[in-house]
């Protein structure tokens, strides 16, 4: 519950920081108009890498299809001020993914946001909002 | 209005509220605090008073730094000559292309922005060391140097070309510089790696170019950057790439941050390069794909 509050606050109140940003590229190549949503997805890799780290999942669709995921996210730097280390997730971790998805329709997108087992919601710095904005009102480039 | 009234009112309560919080939370989590760490939310208070003169050395927190430096004024374009018209037309920049279309050597490959870019792209942090005959600026972004001689020395007339005794190309090119006056420090530079791009956006430079750099330290605590770019060979008029401000480092320290080829291999290859191109730009993914603006 501790945990759970602290994101919240943290993430509430990002307006008031300033954080590192990776203006690495924009987000023409992603539909940021509705993200696809990864139940009970698992996680089979977390790649903790510049430019932008990558959540690797195995997702099981309503056919009962695996599908082998993969989706960056900010940047390591930004996200470290929110909360996020390399091991933030891990093999195995059966988490719910929000992913803003290629227009190439690969199952590769962008990182909107996970919802853990016990409810704990973490966010993307820079598409983590429900709109695929910042989660924040106030960053610098 | 009312309504209007009260939820402003209730909204900037807000945020002092959660500031105070995270400002609390930033306290608790900090406590101790290793010498050895960049803080960013430890920042330097006010002006700090007059700046020293003629005095830049120091670590120094620029605009992607997240220690809430100034946001930094862009580039203002002038017109191209025909062939700075065809070389950027070349160039595929990564916020059009995305990295699945981009052909932006650094982006692709981790290859050296080169100078000016080096100075308006992923400025973080910046320490600048002073000697009796030159001026050092050490860039956080991609662990580089670079060399300003202080000695009185001319900038050197054959770079490039056919001659014997011509120099070779730098990717940060050849720097003089003299202080204006007592706080504002000038730098020119010429004999830059053409086969770097000027700005992020794609815009070329040639060999000859001739870059005027100006860093103004308006108190202790505030440095800005304006850069000028005269290259009549592409541009019809001198080029305006824009203003970094930077704020002082109150610990002195940085961390790395760099780009790593294996790992930016990685990244495109898992999720750059499939993510491709938006369809509705021009580059369609693997189209052209190459080192830009090299022959």
């Amino acid at each position: 519950m501790k945990t759970k509050l602290l994101v919240v606050v943290l993430l509430a109140g990002l307006g008031a920081i300033d954080r590192p940003s990776y203006a690495h590229h924009g987000a023409a190549a992603f539909d940021m108009s509705k993200p696809v949503v990864l139940k009970d997805a698992t996680v089979t890799e977390f790649l903790w890498i510049n430019p932008h780290p990558l959540i690797k999942a195995d997702f099981k669709n309503d056919k009962g299809e695996v599908e082998h995921w993969t989706m960056e996210m900010g940047s390591t730097v930004s996200a470290q001020l929110i909360g996020w280390t390399r091991t933030t997730l891990a093999y195995g971790d059966v988490v719910t993914l929000y992913v803003w998805p290629a227009k190439t329709k690969l199952p590769v997108g962008r990182f909107n946001k996970v919802v853990f087992s016990d409810g704990t919601t973490m966010r993307d710095t820079q598409t983590g909002a429900d709109d695929g904005g910042r989660a924040d009102t106030d960053v610098r480039q | 209005m009312r309504n209007s009234y009260v939820g402003a009112v209730a909204g900037v309560a807000g945020v002092v509220l959660l500031s105070a919080l995270v400002t609390a939370q930033n306290t608790q989590n900090s406590a101790p605090k290793s010498p050895w760490r960049y803080y960013p939310a430890d920042r330097a208070v006010g002006d700090g008073g007059p700046a020293p003169k003629r005095e830049l050395s120091g670590t120094w927190a620029g605009p992607s730094s997240g220690s809430g430096a100034p946001r930094q004024k862009g580039e203002v374009v002038p017109p191209l000559t025909d062939l700075g018209k065809q070389l950027f037309a070349r160039n595929k920049p990564i916020g059009k292309f995305s990295p699945g279309g981009t052909n932006d050597p650094h982006s692709r490959y981790c290859d050296p922005f080169g100078f000016p870019q080096n100075m308006t792209q992923e400025i973080r942090g910046m320490t600048i060391v002073t000697t009796p005959t030159r001026t050092f600026v050490l860039l956080q972004y991609m662990d580089l140097w670079r060399e300003i001689w202080t000695d009185g020395r001319t900038l050197p007339a054959k770079v490039g070309g056919r001659d014997r005794d011509a120099l070779d190309p730098k990717y940060n090119g050849y720097s003089i510089g003299r202080w204006e006056d007592d706080y504002t420090f000038v730098v020119e530079t010429t004999g830059l790696a053409p086969e770097t791009w000027a700005t992020k956006s794609g815009y070329p430079h040639s060999v000859d170019a001739h870059v005027v750099e100006r860093f103004h330290r308006s108190s202790m605590n505030d440095l800005s950057l304006s850069i000028v770019m005269t290259d009549p060979k592409f541009y019809t008029a001198p080029f305006n790439l824009g203003e970094v401000y930077f704020r002082w480092v109150p610990n002195q320290q940085l961390d790395d941050f760099t780009c790593i080829p294996s790992e930016q291999q990685l990244y495109l290859k898992e999720m750059g390069d499939p993510a491709g191109s938006d369809p509705n730009e021009q580059n369609p993914q693997g189209a052209n794909r190459g080192r830009g603006g090299r022959p």
